[in-house]
């Protein structure tokens, strides 16, 4: 492949995925059952037809989780600085991590009271 | 290379959606220990359906649609174990039917449709939208706005309160008649919002809907049924209870994702004979040893029992602590000392756990019951609770079901309704009586 130069190997690369797309998308059509019919293409729930459709709005119900997991993700993030400014800082720093803590855990006290980590 | 390969795939087991019945369930469920046949969950998975047993003129079309939801190649297999065939049944025209050996016809049938040798089936439904939309709306969809008219053909689900105060969506949706966790027949119309039970209703029985007779029966209930009418060997009864409770884990195990237990309980149940109990109290021990089934069902589906008093629920009303047996007003059972075995909890892996209690009991009853007869006739204690003409513990525990599912999530409104071992064929055998 060096004969191709690094421009060359990025067009090989190129044309191969164009290939490659093309190729999966005829294979596709080919496997394809032709044309299903309307009652072919309806989801199974026991050979009654659903009477609305399946896009439907629904409550995510571990949002609240996802919050709570991503603030204490990003306070990580913050503990990385942090830990190099601790060795000469000293205790002062601690306790400045220490009320930052506090302030995420009284958020996860709330979410608790809340009954937001209950699924059902 | 084709004919490699499809030969290839013709000796893998051949993914079979059965369909059972009235009089078809245990021939269905005993196709799980055989090795040539695998069945599938969905019709999609499956190369064959097999439709067993009677089929109520009614369920025609959720039979039709069943067959259409199958991918290519499809073939449909009847199996008639006795039953006539009726319109169901009618607009299939390629139907193949077992005439000596099941397996043998639909080993074969898989051969021929991979081979090329049979056609696939086409659908049997004509392709109509279920409302027009093509062409209707601002971008043909069928729709206007957000949620207006019928996008691609099905109106968008309405609006509920959420527990959070927030307006969504909540998706109605038609369980059944052949969504295999649950009973043949039975249709659950259910609400969703997410994933989590809003409302319930539980459609009529469809196969009482016509006359249902007794030959027709699978031969598990026949013994009940004929104690309505006569004194029946107290050995034969105790024995075909103990084998449908087994039969009734079998289901409820396979629908739990465990088919490798199922077997073994389904091979036991085969099995089992009069003074067994000791093989019945070991399987229960190593179920409860394993918790597989106590996790899912512990706390699900709880059934308090003062709802149940009266009832005559059978095991489900003394997994609940309540002691109601028709039994205990039978002299033959009295001078055997039959006391009725309660559990307490009220909840599903209570109901296991006293089903299999039961199981152990009855084959211990068997075994002693020598020649003894049951005495009053009119009224059974069946596995599933107090059986009389025209009216059978399925259809008296239907309607506490609306009010035990709400709150629940689908998987555990599932593991509920396994867990009250529903049996709409006992029902309609009752009506008929």
């Amino acid at each position: 492949m060096t004969f191709l130069g690094p421009l060359g190997v990025a067009l090989a690369v190129f044309v191969a995925a164009i290939v490659a797309v093309l190729g999966l998308r005829r294979l596709g059509d080919a496997l394809n059952d032709p044309a299903l019919t309307a009652p072919e293409r309806v989801p199974f729930a026991g050979g009654l037809p659903p009477t609305v459709h399946a896009w439907s709005r629904y409550h995510a119900r571990y949002y609240v989780m996802a919050l709570v997991f991503l603030a204490f993700d990003m306070e990580m993030v913050y503990m990385y600085p942090w830990a190099v400014v601790f060795v000469r800082t000293g205790g002062i720093a601690m306790v400045e991590m220490g009320m930052f803590i506090a302030i995420l855990l009284l958020g996860v006290l709330y979410a608790w009271r809340e009954r937001a980590l209950d699924w059902s | 290379m084709r004919a490699a390969l499809a030969r290839f795939a013709a000796g893998a087991p051949v993914p079979v959606f059965a369909v059972a019945g009235a009089g078809a369930r245990e021939a269905v469920q005993d196709l799980r220990c055989r090795a040539e046949v695998r069945l599938v969950e969905t019709p999609g998975a499956a190369s064959v359906l097999l439709v067993a047993g009677a089929i109520p003129d009614s369920l025609a079309e959720p039979l039709a649609r069943v067959h259409d939801a199958m991918s290519h190649p499809r073939a449909t297999i009847w199996w008639p174990i006795g039953a006539p065939r009726g319109e169901a049944l009618a607009a299939f025209p390629d139907l193949r039917l077992v005439e000596d050996d099941a397996m043998q016809t639909i080993v074969g049938v898989h051969r021929e449709l991979l081979s090329g040798r049979r056609r696939s089936e086409p659908p049997v439904l004509p392709d109509v939208d279920p409302a027009p939309w093509r062409g209707v709306g601002p971008y043909g969809q069928g729709g206007s706005g957000m949620t207006g008219g019928t996008p691609y053909g099905r109106p968008m689900a309405g609006l509920g309160s959420d527990r959070d105060g927030l307006r969504l969506d909540v998706l109605p949706l038609r369980v059944g008649p052949f969504f295999p966790p649950f009973p043949a027949g039975l249709v659950l119309e259910a609400k969703l919002a997410g994933d989590v039970v809003v409302e319930a209703a539980v459609a009529p029985n469809p196969l009482a809907a016509g006359p249902l007779p007794r030959t027709a029966v699978r031969p598990g209930l026949r013994p009940f049924l004929r104690a309505l009418v006569e004194p029946v060997g107290v050995a034969e009864l105790e024995l075909a209870r103990a084998r449908e409770h087994l039969r009734g884990l079998a289901d409820a195990l396979a629908t739990h994702q465990l088919p490798s237990l199922g077997r073994r309980v389904l091979r036991l149940a085969a099995r089992v004979g009069p003074g067994d109990a000791g093989l019945v109290r070991d399987l229960a021990r190593g179920v409860s040893w394993t918790q597989l089934l106590r996790w899912s069902t512990a706390g699900v589906g709880r059934l308090a029992r003062d709802a149940l008093a009266g009832l005559g629920l059978g095991p489900v009303a003394r997994a609940a602590g309540l002691a109601e047996d028709a039994r205990l007003d039978d002299p033959a059972y009295r001078e055997l000392g039959f006391e009725p075995v309660v559990h307490r909890g009220g909840d599903a892996a209570a109901r296991w756990r006293q089903r299999l209690a039961e199981a152990a009991q009855a084959l211990d009853l068997a075994a002693r019951a020598g020649a003894r007869r049951t005495g009053p006739v009119g009224r059974v204690e069946s596995p599933r609770g107090r059986l009389e003409p025209s009216s059978a513990p399925t259809a008296r525990l239907l309607p506490l079901v609306p009010g035990l599912l709400p709150g629940l999530e689908w998987g555990d409104a599932v593991a509920t309704l396994a867990s009250l071992d529903l049996d709409l064929e006992e029902a309609a055998a009752a009506e008929v009586q």
